[in-house]
């Protein structure tokens, strides 16, 4: 049996170790320290909590408690923070996760294909032979400045700095279409179907429209130096959404978050295969695309570029062991 | 009239379930147990701080923006040309600072932005470790989600609902976002005051839980205020004078002899 008052004594015996952890385990200290320095606080926390464990058991008043409670979790947090970043297994995650598990889920990304290409081909054929079809899709200057912008050839390219300043602008817009593209996939999947949907159809309004204007064969040579990339990433980063709206809705009786969570590692490696594949088409669709480069050789670089993300999406990472 | 005073009294028991899970769900704290088998309590922050903590944040960013482009401004003006250059360095800082500023952070102060770090809240795992950098790339890319329709309504109802505070970011990655309050500890020893108090016993056994707030108001009492003091003492008074069969005294006095006496379970 203890009395009252040994509470402050406890409070006064122990408060220079709890101090000195409080100052130990402070900001990065730990990730910096020395062994002597990490050996003590690993003392000083085992003591400290067993201090709050006692403390809770005698009934000590809510402040005391409170303050302990505040000074193992944050000492909890030093200890058990993370390790930093572990580049090869980046590497990894790119080069054969990211593929393996784009095959393996080939449904969503067979259906993020058809929600991004059937309104695509649609706005496409119609667009290009009705202006009043093309001007319900987008204002008619949007329209008017495409058209222009392809009206000439790019035989005398572009000059660098307005290069750079393309590229910068297709990371920021591009990138952030295909992030939208996957995290609206929690609504149910209808975000990404929407996303899709939207971004095939402005895309066929805009071709069909500046096809119709004559100059389709220009917006097809800049576009398919980066197209084989950028928009197989935009509709893998779709189907990393759909396959998350999919897994909150067929629960297979575990619970929705559950059933979600059962697929977090699959979606997370497509989502940031397919950033990698869109920072790529940034610098591509900056520098190559609107280069002096002839057309046939743009022609040529485009298929190779093709059937380098056809082979890399169907061979890489095979024969390894993907983690569920 | 028997069959329905009992659908009566079964009704009262299912209020009565029900009002306790209506106080678990208020409950703010959420309980890790450590390695060494200890459980101990983390705060979960809510809507308002984290709303805080993310203007803040943006804040900040704003006025990285600004000074980038500052600087920019004046070489352009300086060398007496618009750069395209600067025009992309500017925007990949946009992107930069929309989806990775928080990934950034989140690695490099184990789960604390700038904002979180001066309102005292952390990112952690449910679990109670700190977020792997996975699970930090899922919760913040799910922003893009949140943020819908406008400055996160969907983020910010979902958060609501919760019983962790979550957004869809945090359901989706199983992280919460706790308090990490720095509290500083209370210097005063506990005076222990023996008054006459008669018909009190001598030794006293009182429960964990009013020991610890007679101990937390003797701490207090001196200063709140002498008449505050005597306030808050006469609201729980009666209780230990009917217990004891005392009448009368100073209601401070009182508590303050209750936990000179009291021994402890």
């Amino acid at each position: 049996m203890t009395t009252a008052g040994d509470e402050g004594r406890l409070t006064e015996e122990r408060e220079p170790a709890w101090k000195e952890l409080d100052q130990l385990t402070e900001g990065r200290r730990m990730r910096r320290g020395t062994a002597a320095e990490i050996s003590r606080a690993a003392t000083l926390y085992r003591q400290v909590c067993r201090d709050l464990s006692r403390a809770a058991q005698e009934g000590s008043p809510p402040d005391l408690i409170a303050y302990l409670d505040s000074l193992v979790s944050r000492a909890h947090s030093a200890f058990y923070g993370n390790p930093g970043v572990v580049w090869r297994k980046w590497a990894t995650l790119l080069f054969s996760t990211f593929p393996a598990e784009v095959r393996k889920n080939w449904p969503f990304l067979a259906l993020s294909i058809a929600l991004f290409g059937v309104p695509l081909v649609v706005t496409l054929i119609k667009s290009s032979h009705s202006l009043t079809f093309a001007a319900q899709m987008l204002p008619i200057d949007v329209l008017e400045d495409m058209a222009e912008a392809y009206a000439s050839e790019l035989s005398d390219g572009r000059n660098g700095d307005a290069n750079a300043a393309m590229a910068g602008f297709y990371v920021y817009n591009n990138v952030g279409i295909a992030f939208r593209c996957f995290a609206s996939g929690i609504l149910f999947g209808l975000g990404s179907v929407f996303f899709l949907v939207y971004n095939g159809a402005v895309s066929g309004a805009i071709v069909g429209h500046v096809t119709a204007s004559g100059s389709g064969a220009n917006i097809l040579t800049f576009v398919c130096g980066h197209a084989p990339l950028e928009l197989t990433a935009i509709l893998i980063a779709g189907a990393a959404g759909l396959q998350m709206g999919y897994a909150l809705l067929d629960v297979r009786g575990i619970g929705r978050l559950e059933s979600l969570w059962h697929e977090r590692a699959a979606i997370l490696a497509q989502v940031l295969g397919a950033a990698f594949m869109l920072l790529l088409a940034a610098g591509v669709e900056g520098f190559w695309s609107p280069s002096s480069a002839p057309r046939e050789l743009k022609w040529a670089m485009g298929g190779v570029l093709m059937l380098a993300v056809v082979g890399f999406l169907a061979f890489a990472g095979r024969g390894r062991r993907v983690a569920s | 009239m028997a069959a329905s005073r009992q659908t009566q009294r079964a009704g009262e028991v299912r209020q009565s379930g029900d009002l306790g899970s209506f106080t678990t769900k208020l409950d703010t704290t959420l309980s890790i147990e450590t390695p060494e088998r200890v459980i101990f309590n983390h705060q979960l922050a809510g809507p308002a701080l984290r709303t805080a903590a993310y203007l803040l944040d943006l804040l900040i960013r704003g006025a990285f923006v600004l000074v980038v482009v500052m600087a920019l401004s004046i070489t352009a003006v300086a060398t007496g040309r618009l750069h395209g250059l600067e025009a992309g360095i500017v925007l990949v800082l946009f992107f930069t600072l929309e989806w990775g500023y928080f990934v950034l952070f989140d690695l490099l102060l184990s789960g604390q932005s700038p904002g979180k770090r001066m309102l005292g809240l952390r990112v952690i795992h449910e679990s109670g470790r700190s977020l792997t950098p996975a699970e930090s790339v899922l919760r913040n890319l799910l922003r893009a989600a949140d943020i819908l329709p406008f400055f996160y309504a969907i983020g910010l109802s979902t958060m609501c609902v919760d019983r962790h505070f979550r957004r869809l970011g945090d359901l989706v990655a199983s992280t919460v976002v706790v308090r990490e309050p720095r509290l500083r500890l209370r210097k005063r020893r506990v005076e222990l005051v023996h008054h006459d108090v008669v018909g009190l016993p001598q030794r006293l056994m009182l429960s964990r839980e009013e020991l610890a707030a007679l101990s937390l108001f003797a701490r207090r009492s001196p200063e709140l205020g002498r008449s505050r003091a005597q306030e808050l003492a006469e609201i729980v008074a009666p209780r230990y004078r009917a217990r004891y069969g005392i009448s009368g005294g100073n209601a401070v006095d009182l508590l303050l002899t209750l936990l000179s006496r009291a021994s402890r379970p």
